[in-house]
């Protein structure tokens, strides 16, 4: 296995190390090293069933590593809790879609406003960044695409100013269009000094826009490197050869 | 990458004074099994000290004697180990149950809102071409 990239010294916004998990007897994670370097996005790529969604909650403090730690800006914080990550920076988007489906996009976006921030300037960032969701602002979030899900997602994910993004397969089931155009919004909050960790499981798009890579499967990192260096590894990673 | 940023920064200072439990494993599930050792622990205290309690009545003649009154004692403190431990036991138990049932409802409610989205587009569908 290689070893996680150096952070020239920075101390890293988050980093796992040897970090176990398991579902009641069954470990899904054996051993998962990484390390974030502040402001960047760091891209886990892997097949279905790698882990990555697990890694993600581990790290979210949703569940809890049965071995190993979990460190963020130098400090363990091994087993805190979710809400507590969460009111310090700490943002999860989660697989499918983040969004209360039976409320309307405002009333959504409404609910990033226990962080103190005004509704309206929630909303006008959030329009700025996704136009066309300010068409469908009195549409209920669960009679939007999946592609407006997301930006909705993301926009409720960036009005509680986070300072760690977590994003779960933010890909899965949309048009690439799409896609590339909620990865360039990706890129865009990094550039403002967001710290990105992002699992996927098809990458083309992720590499893009990401600093660093690993490969993910069966519940070990396999390689970490640039996200060139990824691409060319993904194949026979994923086939196993 | 963007090395240091205000927000950064202010990450660093939240979680440093953040205030952590110890990260002890699977806590819960340790205070779900010492509740279910206590409350059989207390039961076979208090059925031991009730058998205790006869032996010391028939060496004292029947009467109250003095050890009897330890078991009597004894007895209570059984009891009262069986009500905390079955209480320890409730409480981690019910969280398990609730976390879980949560997680359910999300998933159906979620489920349900597919079902309904996938119809409306069905709908929509047929009456455009018509």
């Amino acid at each position: 296995m290689m070893r996680p990239p150096s952070t020239n010294g920075i101390a890293p916004l988050l980093e796992l190390r040897d970090v176990h998990a398991a579902y009641e007897r069954i470990e899904v994670l054996h051993g998962v090293d990484l390390t974030l370097p502040p402001g960047a996005v760091f891209a886990v790529l892997g097949p279905n069933g790698a882990g990555k969604t697990t890694m993600l909650r581990v790290v979210a403090g949703l569940h809890r590593p049965t071995r190993g730690d979990v460190y963020m800006a130098g400090r363990r914080v091994t087993g805190a809790k979710a809400d507590e990550l969460a009111r310090r920076g700490v943002c999860t988007i989660p697989e499918g879609k983040g969004v209360f489906p039976n409320l309307s996009v405002r009333e959504n976006l409404r609910m990033a406003t226990y962080t103190g921030a005004k509704l309206s300037d929630i909303e006008e960032a959030a329009y700025a960044r996704f136009p066309r969701l300010k068409d469908r602002r009195t549409q209920q979030a669960g009679t939007l695409s999946g592609g407006e899900q997301q930006m909705l997602a993301m926009s409720r994910a960036m009005a509680t100013n986070p300072a760690l993004l977590l994003l779960d397969e933010l890909s899965m089931g949309l048009a690439p269009l799409i896609v590339e155009q909620i990865y360039e919004v990706v890129a865009q909050v990094a550039k403002e000094g967001v710290s990105i960790l992002v699992v996927e499981q098809f990458a083309a798009t992720v590499l893009g826009v990401a600093d660093v890579a690993a490969i993910m499967v069966q519940g070990r990192v396999v390689r970490t490197g640039s996200p060139a260096e990824m691409e060319s590894e993904l194949s026979s990673a994923y086939l196993g050869s | 990458m963007i090395e240091s940023t205000d927000r950064v920064e202010q990450f660093k200072a939240d979680i440093a004074d953040m205030r952590l439990k110890d990260p002890s494993i699977a806590r819960e599930q340790q205070l779900l099994r010492l509740g279910g050792v206590m409350l059989v622990a207390g039961l076979v205290i208090s059925i031991a000290a009730y058998f205790g309690s006869h032996s010391a009545a028939a060496a004292a003649g029947g009467g109250m004697g003095a050890s009897q009154g330890d078991y009597i004692v004894v007895a209570l403190i059984g009891v009262a180990v069986s009500v905390v431990g079955a209480a320890l036991f409730l409480r981690y138990s019910i969280a398990q149950f609730l976390r879980f049932w949560m997680a359910r409802l999300i998933y159906e409610q979620q489920a349900q809102t597919d079902r309904l989205v996938a119809t409306t587009s069905k709908t929509d569908g047929l009456a455009t071409k018509s």
